[in-house]
């Protein structure tokens, strides 16, 4: 694919950006998770299916993570918006791969960069331990929306940096069947992923039990079709 | 109070947008409050400052189940409950709205609506099913929402009585049913869909990569993530297809 228009750039990122603050602050509507935010982004540049397809797979991978509480967990959102533009503009099978190890270091640094916005948000509230003592709502709206502010700014932050990256990234990448076997080691990892998480869940109950009848059917269509 | 509840629940929306390591949701609850405790503020100004301090107090939950509190808190300042009181309620529902709404939520519709659209894309139906999921998943969501603050607001202290009555606690448990089966039935169907057009090579290094990650979370357990053992095996990958002829 040619480089992004500046329009179509603007568009991106503000997909990325809702995707990355849908994750904890707001609206926490499931646009956070890959597939959704891998079809977005796919719908904006015009190629529905090469979003479905990165979509699909980065899905496999989030579907190992529960984003409870003050636990650290990947930001997929923001890359996964970079990892569909990375895989256009060429045979995704040989891109798939390249463009999944892309997405999850981008989901690492995303899962560092709300460590920094939590610690941020503190500094803040002791800066401002006066006001609330005093239980004024002015200093509580003012910390809650500077808050947000923080995370649109930080989800801004790291789309513009992953459709930077993807767009410098993209003339130079790799080419050739060879490629596909990245895609394939992509792919089980993402099953590996999806497999663990869901067994974790599981646990040795009756959830286990319908995973494995799930599971069964699914293998017997898969063979089948 | 009424006249704020539309505004304490658009608030509640982003309960944790200032999350922090120390009163975590505490200052988005606080926040939230504020439409509703208004009417205590001309009846009652000192009551008022008091709760407004509480309001913003530690807390942590699932935000989906934060009206609950909220609205029981809420008609608790309302009712004049002694401070102490009111803090004891807080405190004693941070953890079972956490459990429920995770096991509920993040642990049982989540994975079940994702699983219905990797579905919904392998049948050759992916943007109408993602719509279709976006609208039913934020529509139980907004329900939920709505029902939480409400019923916090009807109980008041009583609200953990009222919890136990209604029917999260009785979904939970099938909804995690349905997440089981539905990630179960999506998985390889979704994996098959991703390799139909790669050659028996690829599905071979698919296999043994899958095998691998298994067996690494079998032997090392928490300790390897599934972000980790991607990058690993997608980076390994990557060097050997480099290096090949």
């Amino acid at each position: 694919m040619s480089q992004l228009s500046a329009g179509t750039f603007a568009l991106l990122t503000a997909w990325g950006t809702l995707t990355g603050m849908d994750l904890v602050t707001f609206p926490q509507g499931l646009l956070s998770r890959p597939l959704i935010a891998c079809a977005g982004a796919g719908l904006i540049l015009g190629d529905i299916q090469t979003g479905l397809v990165v979509g699909v797979l980065l899905e496999l991978f989030a579907l190992d993570v529960l984003p409870v509480g003050a636990s650290r967990y990947p930001d997929y959102g923001p890359g996964a918006v970079g990892a569909v533009v990375l895989t256009t503009g060429g045979p995704w099978e040989e891109r798939l791969g390249i463009a999944a190890l892309f997405a999850l270091v981008l989901a690492v640094v995303g899962g560092w960069s709300l460590i920094w916005l939590r610690k941020s948000n503190g500094r803040m509230i002791h800066a401002r331990a006066a006001g609330l003592a005093a239980g004024d709502p002015g200093t509580m709206t003012s910390i809650q929306l500077r808050g947000l502010a923080g995370d649109m700014i930080r989800s801004a932050g790291l789309t513009a940096v992953a459709l930077l990256l993807a767009q410098a990234a993209q003339p130079y990448l790799p080419a050739g069947p060879r490629f596909a076997l990245v895609t394939a080691a992509a792919i089980g990892a993402g099953v590996a992923a999806a497999s663990g998480g869901a067994v974790r869940s599981a646990g040795r109950g009756p959830r286990l039990r319908w995973l494995v009848v799930g599971t069964g059917i699914s293998l017997i269509a898969a063979v089948l079709t | 109070m009424t006249g704020g509840f539309l505004r304490a629940l658009w608030r509640l929306t982003s309960v944790q947008g200032a999350w922090n390591y120390e009163r975590m949701t505490g200052v988005g609850m606080g926040h939230a409050a504020e439409p509703l405790l208004e009417d205590l503020k001309s009846v009652d100004p000192v009551r008022y400052a008091e709760a407004s301090v509480r309001a913003a107090e530690y807390f942590n939950s699932h935000p989906y189940l934060a009206g609950l509190a909220l609205g029981a808190l809420t008609r608790a300042e309302y009712d004049l409950v002694p401070g102490a009181q009111i803090s004891r309620l807080r405190t004693a529902l941070t953890s079972p709205l956490g459990a429920l709404g995770d096991r509920l939520f993040w642990a049982g519709v989540v994975p079940a609506a994702m699983g219905v659209a990797l579905l919904g894309v392998v049948a050759g139906h992916g943007l109408a099913t993602i719509v279709a999921v976006l609208l039913l998943y934020n529509g139980l969501r907004v329900g939920t929402g709505i029902w939480a603050l409400k019923t916090g607001l009807a109980h008041g202290m009583k609200v953990g009585n009222a919890i136990g009555d209604s029917w999260l606690p009785r979904v939970a448990t099938p909804a995690g049913l349905v997440a089981g089966l539905v990630v179960g039935l999506a998985v390889p169907l979704a994996a098959d869909w991703l390799l139909a057009p790669q050659g028996l090579e690829a599905m071979g290094v698919t296999v043994v990569t899958l095998l691998a990650g298994l067996g690494a979370a079998w032997r090392l357990g928490p300790r390897i993530t599934a972000v980790k053992f991607g990058l690993v095996a997608i980076g390994l990958a990557l060097i050997l297809a480099w290096g090949l002829p």
